[in-house]
This record gives structure tokens, sequence and C-alpha cells, in this order.
């Protein structure tokens, strides 16, 4: 398949929309790109057009049809829900499930070539009998109590029901890490930005990361190239917490995880933005991604993972500095 | 105490007169003393506290790194703290449980191998030992791993410590990936059923499961290299066991010991038992003629794995003699 010519974008937030729509257009042929998202973000860039869509309308998916019948959509790219459990109604495993429902019948319909999904490697679970690395043949097994896992998990599954039904469409999934970079702003990275960083009592977990523009870089190979298959997309090395506190000179808050379980954010010291209970396991048992296959498929990421967090820590300090 | 004038009539009165105004000028200085000549003392000055508060911060933040290593290992182990470490472990090995090495000359230097060991008492000192012993055979990077079940591995304040000092949790994912990176392991197949044994039981190992090391050898033709270990078990003397409370989830019994609970976190320090680690001849798979999941050659030949650390397990307490002396 030759470069696609359309792309629709969709979940994409108003930093990582313009930073993946600015590689876009380095491409020769200048891809147009169409912007799916329930809250129109700002204006619309070169080459761009916004398509504001109410998921939880029932006669969303008519429009979208038209949308990409009209605009000749080759490949359609969703981000999926953030990779941590926020307010917004991206959350909402209702919303989530209709909205990946409507872009899969809204692709079926219009004969799409391509279809990117972003997930999550949070999808496999802190779990304390996982492996110390998962492959992409691991099972998604979430957190009992995560209706926001629940529902992403529900929603790749559909893509890979849809995979196997429409054979003529290539689909790709990639499960990234935890994405860290200068640029990055997410609740992660607020939540690692705090001067005193709330920890599990007596857990010191390995995690590891991705960097925003390695992740970057992936995404526009996946939309650019054939790369069926689902894969993992991290970054060499693994860091325990506490190092990666250290490395950053930040001050650990262990508190028990009874505590933070049942009361998260109560304690001034742990106000942790959007940090919901479900969130600590993640900081207590092992839930790291074996990234072999997404290395040998897109090429080796330029950052470790250690770069990658002092690449974020270095960019917290100069805003700091800044302010 | 009033003080008796002076007798100046010796004086002459020229003397005397020389006298009066020399008090006379000093009464003079001292009537016009101004207060301000004096040097200003120093002010209190408050110190910066956000910037001492600051660099306390950075201090606090940056301690313990100095023991951290550079390179990360893929499984968490850290060089650099083995390093800081190898001190005190030497002083076990050497002094204070005056380990016994013996056939460590049968051992395969070229590949990696799998090491089959019995396995006692709750905190994995016998892995660590094994571990460290080993650890002068082959070059620090390639350092032997040792495995732990579900119930260590995730012990709050075991966890972090055991990742650094080159635990992995059991599992045939791990044991796969270790292998194939050019590890060796050492492996302890009798599980928690091993580390539950009473004192009495001691030297008898209970059945091997499947055990996720072995099987990843037996498809590899990696070779298996059985070890009997004996003192560990006199370390932490299991009298009784009781069921862990809720909150400690996780644990498959709390173990009482002569120190355990009654000196409570003091009782988690090992008694000074002499230990024999005994290694016994290396076996490749390829002699087992194993197929596939073949569940009946698979039990036979964990039967016979059995056999053979049990065998090594009963030499070294002979050539141990008392355990205390």
């Amino acid at each position: 398949m030759s470069r696609p010519r359309c792309i629709a974008l969709a979940g994409f937030d108003s930093k990582w929309g313009p930073s993946l729509h600015e590689r876009l257009l380095g491409w020769e042929s200048g891809p147009r790109v169409l912007r799916l998202d329930s809250v129109p973000p700002g204006e619309a860039g070169e080459n761009e057009e916004l398509l504001p869509i109410d998921w939880r309308d029932p006669d969303s998916d008519r429009e979208l049809i038209d949308a990409f019948t009209k605009n000749s959509v080759d490949v359609l790219v969703h981000r999926g829900s953030p990779g941590f459990p926020t307010p917004r109604e991206e959350a909402d495993p209702e919303f989530e499930s209709g909205r990946i429902r409507t872009l899969l019948k809204a692709a079926e319909q219009s004969g799409l070539r391509r279809l990117v999904l972003g997930s999550s490697t949070l999808l496999y679970g802190a779990l304390p009998d996982n492996p110390n690395f998962l492959t992409e043949s691991h099972p998604l097994r979430g957190h009992p109590h995560a209706r926001w896992m629940e529902a992403r998990i529900e929603a790749e599954q559909c893509v890979h029901d849809f995979a196997q039904e429409h054979p003529e469409t290539e689909v790709t999934v990639l499960r990234s890490g935890w994405s860290l970079g200068p640029r990055t702003r997410t609740p992660i990275s607020r939540f690692f930005s705090q001067a005193s960083v709330p920890t599990c009592l007596g857990y010191d977990p390995l995690l590891q990361f991705i960097h925003e523009e390695d992740l970057l870089s992936v995404y526009e190979k996946a939309i650019g190239e054939s790369h069926p298959g689902t894969f993992n997309i991290v970054a060499r090395g693994v860091l325990p917490l506490s190092t990666l506190l250290a490395l950053a000179g930040k001050k650990r808050w262990p508190l028990p995880a009874v505590m933070l379980e049942r009361w998260p954010g109560s304690w001034p010291w742990g106000k942790a933005p959007d940090a919901p209970s479900t969130f600590y396991d993640f900081l207590r048992y092992l839930w790291v991604a074996a990234g072999e296959a997404g290395w040998s498929e897109f090429g080796e990421p330029g950052y470790t993972s250690r770069e990658a967090w002092i690449s974020f820590v270095s960019a917290e300090r100069m805003n700091d500095y800044r302010r | 105490m009033a003080s008796a004038s002076p007798d100046l009539s010796h004086l002459e009165p020229a003397d005397l007169e020389s006298l009066r105004q020399a008090l006379e000028d000093l009464r003079m200085e001292i009537r016009t003393f101004r207060p301000e000549k004096l040097p200003t003392p120093p002010r209190f000055e408050p110190p910066d506290w956000p910037a001492l508060f600051e660099r306390l911060r950075g201090y606090v933040g940056h301690l313990g790194m100095d023991e951290r290593s550079l390179p990360d290992d893929d499984f968490g182990l850290d060089l650099q703290f083995l390093a800081r470490l190898e001190p005190m472990l030497d002083f076990l090995q050497t002094h204070y449980w005056r380990v016994r090495v013996e056939g460590l000359e049968q051992i395969p230097l070229s590949a990696p191998c799998v090491f089959v060991a019995n396995r006692s008492g709750l905190i994995p000192y016998d892995g660590l030992m094994l571990a460290h012993v080993l650890s002068g055979v082959g070059d620090a990077e390639s350092r032997v791993r040792f495995l732990v079940s579900d119930s260590v591995a995730n012990q709050p304040f075991l966890q972090g410590w055991l990742a650094r000092v080159g635990a992995v949790r059991a599992c045939r994912e791990n044991a796969e990936r270790l292998l194939d990176s050019g590890f060796s392991i050492i492996t302890f197949p009798e599980g928690d059923g091993g580390a539950s044994k009473s004192f009495r039981d001691r030297y008898t190992l209970v059945r091997f499961s499947r055990d996720a090391a072995v099987l990843t050898a037996l498809e590899r033709q990696v070779p298996l290299v059985p070890v009997g270990l004996v003192g560990a078990e006199e370390t932490h003397p299991l009298l009784a066991r009781v069921p862990p409370p809720q909150s400690l989830g996780g644990l498959p019994f709390l173990p009482v010991t002569p120190t355990f609970p009654l000196f409570g976190a003091l009782g988690a320090l090992p008694l000074p038992a002499r230990w024999v680690i005994r290694f016994g001849q290396a076996w490749s798979s390829g002699e087992l003629e194993v197929e596939g999941d073949d569940e009946v050659a698979l039990m036979r030949v964990h039967a016979e794995i059995r056999e053979r650390v049990q065998a090594l397990v009963r030499a070294a307490v002979k050539t141990r003699g008392p355990a205390w002396r």
C-alpha cells in the first residue's frame, strides 16, 4: 500500500494530536488529517479538518461514515482512552465501548485500508503473579476493581474481532508503556512531577517507560507502513521506583498500601492528581512488558527507560527554574 | 566589705598631684564615653530556610544512590549493591555459617545450567548463599540468579531487596528468559513445601512439583546440576506453623522458631549453624529422553532429580557432623 492520503485521528489530546500531525506533514505525499473529537480542539492546522463528533449520539456512526467516504480516509488511528483513569468522559466505560463500536462500524462501511489502535501495557494488570516480562501473548487481566480498564480491554477485543472478520483491513495494536518526555503532560507525568511522591511502603517495583519521541515515531511508522499485529511499545531497560525517584532528587512518602487503597489523595503529601486506589498496584507489583517484537518491527527506540526518565526530569527542573 | 584607703603619705606632693591628675583624666574619659563607639555586635540573621530545605532535600533525595548500579539489569540485579554486600556475605560464609563447599569442580562452566537444590526456611538465605558461592566461579556480569516462590517474591520489604541481590520470581517465562540470556539459575522444586518442613523432617525432601526451571532446562537441553544444601534448616529451626493473619496476605504460614516471634524482628536473624553445600554430577537432559508434555516421563524425571538431591543431602549431613560446633 502506498502512503495514505487521508488519515483520521480519534482520541488524540491537544498535545499528541498536533505532534503527530506535525510529523505527518513532513511526508512528501502531504496527507490530509481528519481530527475526530467530542470537543473541537482549537483551530485546524495545515491540511487538517476538525470534525466534532458526539460519540453518545446514536447517529454519529452515519455522520462518521459520510465523512470517511467523502474524504476517502485510508487510515484510522484511535489512541484509545488515556492510560490512566481521569474524571474526563473518556474514562467512562460506556463511552469507550460506544466510541470503539462507532469507529469500527464506520471503518467497516467505508472500506478502510488500515486501522491503528493505541492501547496500553497497563491492561496486562499489575499482579503479584506476573512474570518479569509480559509478552504480547499474555492475557490482558487489568484490575479487578478498575472499570475503565475493563472498557479498554473490551475495546481491544473488539478490534481483534474486527481484524479476524475483515482481513482486507490491516490492523495494528500498539500497547505502549507510560510515555515520558519534555513535552508530555499526562496524569502520570503530573504524578511524578510532585516534589514528594507517595509510594507503597515496602514495595519497590521495576518500571519502564517509552520516550514521547519514540512513541510518535512508532505511530508514524504504523500509519505509513504495513505492520499488522499486536506489539508492546516500550523502551529498553527497567529501573526500580526508588532509583527513579532518587535520580530525580524527589522525596518518597512510603505509605501502607491499605492507606493508599482506601484513602488515595486524602493525605496532604499524597495529593496525587487523579490517582485512584487502583493506580497504586502499578507502584507495587511488576507489569513490565517485553518489547522485543516491537523493536524488531519498528526499530530500536532512541531512548532507554532511564534516558526517557532523565529527559522528563530535566524538563521538569527547567520548568521550575523558569517559574 | 569596706576596703581600706591607701596610705599615700610617703608620696611627694608632685607625685600626688600627677596621680590626682591621672585620676581626673580617667574620670573624664569615663564620663565622656559613648557606647556607639564600641564595635557593633553581629546581628542575628535568619537562615535562608527555602535554600537550606532544598539542599537538604537534594541530599536526602540522593541518599542511597551511591550504591546503585548504572547499568540497568532486566531483573533488577544491582551489582554495586552486591559489591557492598560482599564483605557481609563473605563473613557469613567463612565465619558465621562456616560453609563447606564440595564438588564445585563438577560444575560445567562453558554454558548456563540449572542448579536444583533443596529448600528450607521462609527467608531465602539458602538461595542467596548458593548464588554467592557460585559467584566466584563465573564472571560477575553473568551472576547466577536464584528463583523464589510467589509467597516470598512479593512480600513487602523483601520484594525490592531480593531483586537487587539477584532473586527472580519462579515461573516458566522468567526461567526461559534467564536461560536464553545466558544466565544460570538456582531452583528449588520443593517450593513452599520445602520451607514449611518441620524440624524433625528437615533432611527429608518433599515431593518435587513441576518445576518451571527444570522443565525449561529439559526443553532447551541445558545441564542440570543437583545440589544438596545442609545447615539452612538449622538457621531457623521451624517448631510450629501458625496461619498468617489476613493482613499478611501471600505468606503461606507464620513460622514459630526459637527466636521468632519471641525476639520480634530480631528473630529473623539466622542462627550460626554449620553449613555444607554439596554439588553433584551434572547431567544433560538429553540423557533423560523426555518427549514433549509426556506427564509420566516428566514425573519420572522429577523423581529422579529428587533422588539425586536427597542422596547429596544425606551425604552432606554425614560430612558436616553436628550443626552447632
